[in-house]
């Protein structure tokens, strides 16, 4: 817990280099150059192991080898126990510490005075503090960091997507490109076309040009003997006319009436029968 | 009479309107439009004119020899083929578009070349969790706070915090 609020200071300043971090094994080499010749190994995401807070279990560890390790387990059970000695409670190092503050005790050393009381309250307080709100406090620290982590990845989620989305976008725009010879195709088909309208409307063109030309003769013709017809037909007439003389014309009204008589009597015989 | 039938080339006027890019569809649209109407023209008009009837003219019209002459120089006759202007001016417009398109597509390979390098950086980058803020500033060099202009904490203009 304590350092984790370590990690909050070291984040928040600008840490040059890994020293400043608070319990990072320096792997790195502090005096060759400033250049740094490998990539910083991340950082571990927890602190060293400790015990009550401040020993670090590496003294443990240390410590069983010289003062040997009683096995404390709280059920009888046979020796067996001493191959599962992880579960329960070696207490050499803790006799070791016990003697040892005996001994400062007992022998003065160390002496309580009322700083001891203090010391004591205030250790206290410490502690309860901690204990209450050390977990929220590094959750809302490892927060803050996630934020940053989280914005900083946003960043560049978008940028990678807009990259990949731009090359997209130029690759298709070069297969477009490619199809510009469609364009010319069609031009030149348009003119082709309207070339081979036009030659055709000259042939058409001609062609009835010709056909009214010779139909005009025709037609010429047939006025003129239309023409001829009708004037010969008007000069027959009156030339027969013409000739009639009085003579001609008493005798054959006379003629008339004498027919009309006869006819007239056949058909009232004829009505009366 | 030769090259009278230019070889049309069929089109494929769906394929041709994929390629189009949006800002370009109008122009797409009055050019078909154009087109269509002229391939209907030449469709509507047929291959040849309807041939003369000379026998019957010859029987009908009196004047002796005239259809004869008239027949004899119609045989003759040649049609000038209209002559085409627009088909160089095409071919050099469509060279000009290939020289642009070339340099167009030329500079597009460089731009995706540079896209490429980003996002091959992108994907190299080591996680942020595990960057120094010295590694941030490589990265990323407008992260990097300037301390000669502005020498003092927090090295930027407040208003930036």
């Amino acid at each position: 817990m304590l350092s984790r609020l370590v990690f909050v200071s070291a984040s928040a300043l600008k840490s040059s280099g890994p020293i400043g971090a608070g319990v990072v094994h320096a792997s790195r080499c502090l005096h060759t150059s400033s250049q740094s010749l490998a990539p910083v190994p991340p950082l571990p995401e927890k602190g060293g192991k400790v015990r009550h807070g401040f020993i670090p279990e590496e003294l443990f560890q240390l410590l069983y080898p010289k003062t040997g390790v009683t096995v404390f387990s709280l059920n009888q059970l046979d020796s067996s126990t001493s191959l599962f000695c992880k579960d329960y409670l070696k207490t050499g190092p803790y006799m070791l510490g016990a003697g040892l503050l005996l001994y400062m005790l007992s022998k003065e050393i160390y002496v309580i005075n009322h700083e001891t009381f203090a010391a004591a309250s205030i250790g206290a307080v410490i502690i309860y503090g901690v204990k209450k709100f050390g977990p929220s406090v590094g959750a809302f620290a490892d927060k803050l960091n996630e934020e940053k982590v989280a914005k900083a990845q946003e960043v560049k989620d978008v940028a990678m997507s807009s990259l990949v989305q731009a090359t997209e976008d130029e690759k298709k725009e070069q297969w477009r490109v490619e199809g510009r010879a469609m364009l010319f195709d069609a031009k030149r088909n348009n003119v082709a076309m309207l070339l081979e309208t036009n030659y055709r409307e000259r042939l058409h063109m001609v062609t009835n040009e010709v056909k009214r030309r010779l139909d005009y003769q025709i037609a010429l013709q047939d006025l003129n003997r239309r023409l001829e017809q009708e004037h010969m037909i008007n000069w027959v007439e009156k030339s027969v006319i013409s000739s009639i003389t009085p003579q001609q014309e008493k005798e054959s009204i006379a003629k008339c009436i004498t027919d009309l008589k006869v006819l007239a009597k056949a058909t009232q015989a004829k009505a009366t029968a | 009479m030769a090259g009278r039938r230019a070889a049309l080339k069929a089109i494929d006027w769906t394929a041709f309107a994929e390629r189009v890019p949006p800002n370009q569809r109008t122009m797409f649209n009055n050019l078909k439009t154009r087109s269509d109407a002229i391939a209907a023209k030449l469709t509507s008009l047929p291959e040849k004119p309807p041939a003369i009837d000379w026998s019957y003219y010859r029987s009908v019209v009196a004047k002796a020899g005239m259809v004869d002459e008239f027949e004899k120089k119609f045989s003759a006759l040649k049609v000038p083929e209209p002559v085409d202007t627009q088909t160089a001016i095409i071919n050099a417009q469509e060279e000009e578009a290939n020289k642009t398109a070339t340099a167009y597509i030329e500079a597009s390979k460089a731009r995706i070349a540079q896209y490429e390098k980003q996002l091959e950086k992108f994907k190299n980058m080591i996680p942020f969790d595990q960057m120094t803020i010295e590694d941030l500033n490589d990265t990323f060099p407008e992260t990097k706070l300037d301390k000669e202009k502005h020498p003092y904490w927090p090295h930027k203009p407040i208003a930036d915090l």
